[in-house]
């Protein structure tokens, strides 16, 4: 581990205790932000707020709500952090989160990690399942090394 | 803003806390699912899940055999690795795993269309080919829908569970996606926006992308499917019930009647191609209207 002063910032798609940031930098602060824009855009009803509040719950996090960037940047300053830890998701709006945090934050190292793959084939032909599964089968059927 | 609470001494004292901390969603629906969040929950569901041949055999009947992990895995409770592993510990043979292990595929691979497309995946990533254009479909969902009050028994039931549950099985979330789209002639988007406020494992890469498998955006023909079908997965339920009080007449017929009634523009072809995956059983799947891949 390194001395930099880390925080973790946790977001929905990865809600796991043993994810690689809380593996990385155990014990460093971390957030989760209900982001109120997105629960509001979804229109996400109370059954899903419920189930990731008892996600959070077991996690090591501080919990907060409202616009994501502001929060990470407020927590980020109240830690004096100039490392973040945060996992990796395909979503454009984490994509976005963090390229905004980058700019506002430019001391501020932003790593996003990945956690162990389902299969390691990268370049894949997407047109149909089948072709991504005649690609990958062998390996999906293969335990993690 | 101050840090949210973090000390509850049981689910009821955190429930009554989000509906005092977040009274839209609850207005919305005021419905609590009985999946309860969090590692150790994913863990003991994890440990009871049946991987083999007993889920390749049951998986297409709402009363089968299947995990229910969906919701641990969409928030990355569980990951994909470390469930196939499980799947692949509790099997003497790889193979005898791999009708479960495809399903993660199936997650894995929406993942890696939705990272490619982005937020495109709101958008149709192919045109319709039901003999309609994309402006044939209306953009709103009915109400009678979105309140489950469709008179279509098994329908409203399905919508019961979307609203209770959070959760559907796979079979009636292609039934209602199929119901809103071509029976009802919907966009996929008015029922993709559906389903992602109810979903606990909504998800907007394995949603959409499913929706759009149905409605025929992003697959080479439209998943339909008739009362058989709907009869045969269901096991008891609905057997002896008259049609009055089923309200089921749209679906009664072959499949050559609904492809007509549905799609009158087009010839659907009623071929047994596999274009999607290894062929079924012949005989397992007579009943399916798109018979490439049963999800
Ligand atoms: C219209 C429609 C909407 C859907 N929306 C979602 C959604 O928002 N989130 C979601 O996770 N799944 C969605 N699915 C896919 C599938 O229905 C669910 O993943 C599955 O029913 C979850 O139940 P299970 O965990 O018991 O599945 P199992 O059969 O036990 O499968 C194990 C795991 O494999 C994955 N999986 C299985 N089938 C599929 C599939 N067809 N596509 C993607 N992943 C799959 C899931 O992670 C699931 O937990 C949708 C399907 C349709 C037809």
């Amino acid at each position: 581990m390194s001395d930099v002063k880390t925080v973790i910032w946790v977001h929905a798609d990865n809600l796991n205790p043993h994810s690689q940031p809380f593996k990385l930098a155990a014990g460093a602060p971390a957030l989760f932000v209900f982001d109120d824009a997105l629960l509001q855009a979804w229109g996400i009803t109370l059954k899903r707020i419920v189930f990731m509040y008892e996600c959070l719950l077991e996690l090591p996090v501080t919990i907060r709500r409202g616009d994501v960037l502001e929060e990470l940047t407020r927590f980020v300053a109240e830690h004096d952090a100039l490392r973040v830890l945060t996992s990796y998701s395909p979503s454009p709006r984490h994509a976005a989160i963090c390229a905004a945090l980058r700019q506002r934050l430019p001391r501020v190292r932003l790593e996003v990690l990945s956690e162990a793959p389902f299969v390691r084939a990268q370049q894949v032909d997407l047109k149909r399942f089948s072709r991504y599964w005649q690609a990958v089968k062998g390996e999906a059927l293969t335990r993690t090394s | 803003m101050a840090d949210m609470r973090r000390d509850f001494k049981d689910r009821e004292e955190l429930v009554a806390y989000l509906r005092e901390q977040f009274p839209e969603a609850a207005a919305r629906s005021p419905h609590v699912s009985p999946f309860i969040g969090g590692r150790t929950s994913a863990e003991s569901r994890l440990a009871v899940s049946k991987f083999g041949a007993e889920y390749a055999q049951t998986r297409n009947y709402v009363t089968g055999s299947v995990t229910r992990l969906s919701p641990y895995i969409r928030h990355g409770v569980l990951t994909l690795a470390e469930v196939r592993d499980a799947a692949l510990a509790q099997v003497s043979r790889a193979e005898d795993a791999e009708k479960f292990i495809s399903e993660l595929g199936w997650r894995d691979y929406w993942q890696r269309v939705y990272a490619q497309v982005g937020d495109k995946i709101w958008q149709d990533l192919e045109p319709y080919k039901t003999g309609f254009t994309a402006d044939d479909y209306a953009d709103e969902l009915p109400d009678d829908i979105r309140y489950g009050e469709t008179g279509v028994r098994f329908i409203d039931d399905l919508c019961k569970e979307l609203f209770t549950l959070g959760y559907l099985h796979n079979h009636g979330r292609m039934w209602l996606a199929a119901y809103v789209v071509h029976w009802r002639r919907v966009k996929w988007q008015a029922g993709a926006r559906w389903f992602l406020e109810h979903l606990v494992d909504g998800d907007p890469a394995s949603n959409n992308l499913s929706w759009q498998w149905v409605a025929s955006t992003y697959s080479h023909k439209p998943y339909y499917y008739n009362w058989d079908n709907v009869l045969r997965f269901t096991g008891k339920k609905y057997l002896n019930a008259s049609p009055r009080i089923l309200g089921n007449e749209a679906f009664l017929g072959t499949y050559e009647v609904i492809a007509r009634r549905l799609f009158p523009n087009i010839d659907l072809e009623h071929d047994h191609s596999q274009p999607h995956q290894s062929p079924p059983k012949p005989t397992r799947f007579k009943q399916d209207g798109k018979k490439d891949k049963r999800r």
